[in-house]
């Protein structure tokens, strides 16, 4: 068999009438490594799966696509399932959903080497992707989510393949866990001298493990070069937009809350809560005091202070599972504390009643993902006036409304009102949450993950906005997430929560530019770099 | 995107269109029409001395012929009219009966379902409690022991058929609690009232209606049963009453098959009609993937 690796040419896609992918030719050599990236809906994992004629049979493939001098199109059954996994196989994305929950991580492994007679163990395989193989015997549940990966991987490395297509592999994990298995991935393919075809949205984490990029665009490859010359000078407006929506951390230009911006109207609390308070003129907007939650026996949220001054926007950052959320929800009264405080603009926020609903106008909550924000039987009218008809508030609904859309720059609002979710587009759809909470007129804006399940281009125009709504009307924002890079853009200070304890907080430079905390240090460090 | 109708409805909820789709859906429909005209109009052309046991002056016995389509019982009464006057009963004794038991499941279902905690572990034990219960036998117990009448069956239907849409209800409401624009209307202000009426009781509806028509058919052959078993109300003909009195007065042994045939297969045609639309309503609101 000849080792030619894969060269696609002319490859397109329709499904229906629809072209998701037109005319690409790619060629990747044995052992190089290239890098895909694109925005959802630009026909990347369209171009993946193509490769093991994994797509549905509605679609229509047309062009050639070869795979070792074959072309996978005319295979026959049978040399297309020997084909699979063995020249080439992939790690697909959501390691959760693609492994089975009722069995052993070992027996799923160990599936693909059955099916293609290939001999090999079970507990090599593991040792090559860090894991003990006592893990063999584990069932997925009982996995984290970057051990989880893991396995996947050693499934994809089981029938020893020339070639690996990794569709998405970290993008549902911490940066830390991220870090870790991206230097798995690069340590792998240089061992074993394998061609890797690697799919992201993210440009950096492209950068981390790839010689070569490719930029697509609406089904169409815009860019291809090597990965350091296309980031640093990129020559379609799209690679542009994508490399813009990854920060640098540290580099001036990407932080887009200028600093004459941050001391306008914000107070830059630093003192802890030891000693006498001396009273300030003006009380912060929100103060945290040594607040605990627990979730039966565990401590989610273990003794944290946190200030927020008004037109203050602050970032929470940390891992999955550090409390942040559970933080997050306790400040707004959807969870109770199990001792501390919360004070809201001078008095402690009420537990229940008329007087909990009422400072729930003051503070609103921006949540991940749109799609699930919004009730996909409400219209944007509907959505947005939920919270006025909520709290019974007076004047011309529409109006307010409307006011309320522009603001978060729906424009024309009167092209939106009547829309149902499903047919907006996700930025449009996070605007609209957006423009629910503003309707309200809040002081403060809680904001969970914010722009983690949007598209790079869109990221960028929901950080422009986020910094725009408290340039003009002074609203302070929490901003919780796990990417420093969006901690960088947006915040005038960041504190950092590690197993339910604030380990370090300060201004954006001082926490990012010199962390003093060795967990801090290491968020950093795990940060791909472009 | 297309994780809008993960709630198990389309976005626009219902759409009347499709269900005309269901050509079976759509013949259930039309025979319910029919039974239902019958129903209302019919007793309103009957005479009242055709079905007066005393006035009736034909022989009984009769088998099916030009005076009498469907022959005479053995009072010498038309089998055909009764059925008529019976249609009445049994579709009215079915519906309330339903609209009864799919009203306490979907209150208990959504009430257990949006406050959990202890209310709905108690609610829960009173739902298995009921569902382990052999329906027919408690309803028998009830219809005994309570006054005869009307309201009796209807009452006693309807207290033993509602744990199914109980949990039914209280799973789709557990789904949509769970749902991140619910924990967006909770930060907006909304309290428990808001969070049901907008959001719950929209995606819960549907569901609701396709079990009420569901247990239409379920309650009218109840109702047949406890009819035919005698604790119906005897004042009043239904298609179980008719074989109630079939069985009494000896229709076997008269090999009277005129006076047992219609109204059983009355009962078949008119359980199978709400079943299909019930089943075409399902299909309707309920996403294929």
């Amino acid at each position: 068999m000849k080792n030619t690796g894969l060269e696609l040419r002319n490859l397109t896609v329709h499904y229906g009438h629809k072209r998701v992918v037109n005319d690409v030719s790619l060629a990747l050599a044995p052992g190089q490594t290239l890098g895909l990236a694109g925005e959802s809906g630009s026909g990347k994992s369209t171009v993946a799966m193509s490769v093991l004629r994994l797509l549905p049979k509605s679609a229509r493939v047309d062009g050639e696509i070869l795979l070792d001098g074959d072309d996978v199109r005319a295979m026959s059954w049978g040399r297309l399932r020997a084909v699979r996994w063995a020249s080439a196989s992939i790690v697909f994305q959501g390691a959760m959903h693609s492994l089975n929950p009722v069995r052993r991580v070992g027996d799923q492994i160990a599936e693909p080497m059955r099916l293609h007679n290939t001999p090999g163990s079970v507990t090599e395989l593991l040792s090559q992707v860090e894991l003990p193989e006592d893990k063999a015997r584990a069932y997925p549940h009982e996995l984290s989510g970057g051990q989880r990966q893991r396995v996947m991987i050693a499934m994809a490395l089981a029938c020893g393949p020339r070639l690996v297509i990794a569709d998405e592999p970290t993008t549902a994990l911490d940066v830390v866990v991220q870090a870790q298995v991206l230097g798995l991935v690069k340590r792998l393919v240089a061992e074993q001298d394998l061609g890797l075809l690697m799919i992201s949205h993210d440009l950096s984490v492209l950068a981390e493990t790839c010689d070569d990029l490719a930029v697509m665009h609406r089904g169409e490859l815009v860019e291809r070069g090597g990965t350091r010359e296309v980031i640093a000078n990129p020559r379609h407006p799209h690679t542009a937009a994508l490399a813009a929506a990854f920060p640098v951390i540290g580099d001036p230009n990407h932080r887009l809350a200028g600093p004459g911006e941050s001391t306008r109207g914000a107070f830059v609390l630093q003192e802890r809560t030891e000693g006498p308070r001396v009273p300030s003129a003006a009380e912060p907007l929100l103060q945290v005091r040594d607040l605990r939650v627990d979730y039966g026996r565990t401590r989610a949220v273990d003794g944290v202070d946190l200030t927020i001054g008004h037109g203050e926007i602050v970032a929470l950052v940390g891992q999955s599972g550090s409390g942040k959320t559970t933080l997050a929800r306790t400040i707004m009264g959807l969870r109770n504390p199990s001792s501390g405080r919360v004070i809201f603009d001078g008095r402690e926020v009420p537990r229940k009643g008329r007087a909990l609903k009422a400072f729930r106008r003051q503070v609103q909550l921006v949540l991940q993902d749109p799609a699930s924000a919004l009730n996909p039987r409400h219209k944007v009218i509907d959505a947005v006036a939920e919270g006025l008809r909520v709290h019974g508030l007076p004047g011309d609904e529409e109006s307010l409304v409307t006011a309320a859309v522009e603001r978060a720059e729906l424009r024309p609002a009167s092209e939106y009102l009547q829309s149902l979710p499903h047919e907006l587009s996700g930025g449009q759809q996070q605007r609209v949450v957006i423009a629910g909470a503003l309707v309200l007129q809040p002081r403060l804006l809680v904001a969970d993950e914010p722009v983690a399940s949007l598209d790079a281009s869109v990221r960028g125009e929901i950080v422009a906005l986020l910094l725009r709504l408290r340039r003009e009307l002074g609203l302070a924002s929490l901003i919780i997430t796990h990417d420093l890079g969006l901690a960088w853009q947006i915040a005038d200070r960041v504190a950092v929560m590690h197993q339910g304890k604030i380990v370090e907080q300060g201004s954006v430079e001082q926490v990012l530019l010199d962390p003093t905390h060795d967990y801090t240090r290491a968020l950093v460090r795990a940060v791909p770099q472009v | 995107m297309n994780g809008f109708n993960a709630d198990g409805f389309n976005a626009d909820g219902f759409n009347a269109a499709r269900l005309l789709e269901h050509k079976a859906g759509v013949a259930g429909a039309a025979i319910l029409a029919v039974a239902a005209l019958v129903a209302v109009v019919a007793p309103l052309l009957i005479p009242a001395d055709a079905l007066d046991v005393t006035r009736v002056t034909d022989p009984p016995w009769q088998a099916p012929g030009a005076g009498h389509w469907l022959g005479t019982d053995h009072t010498g009464r038309s089998i055909a009219l009764l059925m008529v006057q019976g249609a009445g009963t049994s579709l009215f004794v079915g519906l309330t009966a339903a609209v009864l038991a799919v009203a306490i499941g979907a209150l208990v279902g959504v009430v257990s379902g949006h406050f959990g905690g202890l209310l709905a572990g108690a609610l829960l034990r009173v739902t298995d409690f009921f569902l382990v219960l052999p329906a027919l036998v408690l309803a028998i117990a009830l219809s005994t022991v309570l006054p005869r009448g009307l309201s009796t069956i209807v009452l006693a239907i309807g207290l033993t058929s509602w744990p199914s849409t109980a949990r039914v209800v209280r799973a789709q409401t557990l789904t949509i609690e769970a749902r991140p624009f619910v924990e967006r209307a909770r930060a907006l202000g909304g309290g428990h009232g808001h969070v049901i009426a907008r959001h719950v009781m929209p995606s819960v509806v549907p569901l609701v209606l396709v079990n009420a028509t569901l247990a239409v058919a379920s309650a009218i052959v109840a109702e047949s049963t406890l009819a035919f078993l005698g604790l119906g109300d005897p004042t009043r003909i239904s298609w179980g009453a008719l074989l109630h009195q079939a069985q009494l007065h000896g229709a076997v042994p008269q090999r009277a098959w005129w006076f047992l045939l219609p109204p059983g297969a009355a009962i078949v045609v008119v359980v199978l009609a709400f079943t299909l639309v019930g089943r075409a309503l399902e299909a309707v609101v309920t996403p294929k993937r």
